[in-house]
């Protein structure tokens, strides 16, 4: 089982960029992900901005200007220049044993 | 007039010179009931400074023993209580704090035949488990029974709190409508855990508890923190309350208990969830 970082964004993601007023505007999205402001490239869809982030093995609702999607339109709904997203990651379950 | 012998007005006088706590915050904590289940890697945090604040009356249940592995971060067990059942270990560390309180322990699972018998004997409930089913039933037992339950989740180097006011404010089914498919979400023996995100974690449903208690504060009521250690950031969601939700929404679809099946297989990477 691999798992990615969780709740992070590597340094070394060229997809997910801090914010940085100094950076030439391009096509690149301005979001704001976990309350932080980040400049994304990736296709423009949730799917691909959470594997961006490594969260692909990692379950979580997703959250996009308060309103929870269901995992379906994941790769649907398109990501728009100020989207506000949250990640619901589900922490604190996966046990089987008695 | 407060029931605190001189030795306990010794003992709790860190609380007692805080205006917002005082005397009768106090005895709120001595006359308080809180229920923790699980006494693991959450469990053991909430339970010691429970403990050790003065509430009066805690129950703990947990069917599990001490092993090798837990002693990494379930704090309240030492390398000797290995193979002995958690609860007694717990009892033993918490009485060793403070003789004060009264600690009963149920050696047991929880399940949707024993919670509602359970709940009927506390005021609180903290949530320390392990497991999705066990988690909503926890969830939708406290919506029912509108008692209050501060939730607590970890994995990694990740951690959430939530507290819920069953019935009143945002449940966790609000934010987590129905359980991730099974096998989708490892557990912290399959994925790992920083020790000290528990200690996190479990410290601010601790936190939480004595503030219900003594009403200092506001309770993390519709809100979700979530916590990443490795950036040591915590965000908050706001979470409102659904209208919709099955459990606490305006026209429950969930009025009877919910036992989820345990699902012990793990999907590969990438599989489809």
């Amino acid at each position: 089982m691999t798992m990615t970082g969780c709740g992070t964004h590597s340094e070394k993601d060229n997809k997910l960029l801090s914010f940085d007023k100094d950076v030439e505007r391009n096509d690149n999205l301005t979001l704001t992900v976990q309350g932080k402001h980040v400049r994304y490239g990736g296709d423009a869809d949730v799917r691909s901005l959470l594997e961006s982030r490594g969260e692909n093995s990692l379950y979580a609702n997703v959250r996009i200007n308060g309103t929870v999607l269901s995992r379906r339109d994941f790769e649907n709904i398109p990501l728009s220049d100020g989207d506000e997203i949250d990640f619901l990651y589900f922490m604190g379950g996966g046990t089987c044993s008695t | 007039m407060f029931d605190l012998t001189e030795e306990e007005i010794l003992r709790y006088s860190r609380h007692i010179i805080l205006s917002e706590v005082g005397g009768a915050g106090q005895q709120k904590l001595k006359e308080a009931r809180v229920l923790v289940v699980g006494a693991g890697g959450l469990g053991s945090p909430v339970l010691l400074y429970l403990a050790a604040a003065g509430v009066g009356h805690i129950g703990v249940i947990e069917d599990d023993v001490v092993d090798v592995t837990n002693l990494q971060r379930q704090v309240i067990h030492s390398t000797g209580d290995v193979d002995k059942p958690k609860v007694h270990s717990a009892r033993e560390s918490m009485e060793q704090i403070n003789p004060h309180i009264e600690v009963d322990v149920y050696h047991e699972r929880l399940t949707k035949d024993n919670i509602f018998s359970l709940l009927e004997k506390y005021d609180i409930v903290v949530d320390g488990v392990d497991n999705f089913p066990t988690r909503y039933l926890i969830n939708d037992a406290c919506v029912m029974k509108k008692k209050k339950l501060v939730e607590g989740g970890i994995l990694r180097f990740m951690g959430l709190v939530m507290s819920i006011s069953g019935g009143e404010t945002a449940c966790y089914r609000c934010v987590y409508e129905e359980p991730p498919p099974p096998g989708t979400v490892p557990s912290c023996a399959e994925a790992g855990i920083l020790g000290a995100v528990a200690g996190v974690v479990g410290t601010l449903q601790a936190t939480e508890v004595l503030k219900m208690i003594t009403g200092v504060g506001e309770p993390l009521y519709n809100r979700l923190l979530q916590f990443d250690a490795e950036a040591l950031h915590f965000h908050e969601l706001n979470a409102k309350r659904n209208p919709k939700c099955p459990v606490c929404g305006e026209n429950p679809t969930i009025t009877e208990l919910i036992e989820y099946a345990y699902n012990c297989e793990i999907q590969a990477p990438g599989s489809p969830s």
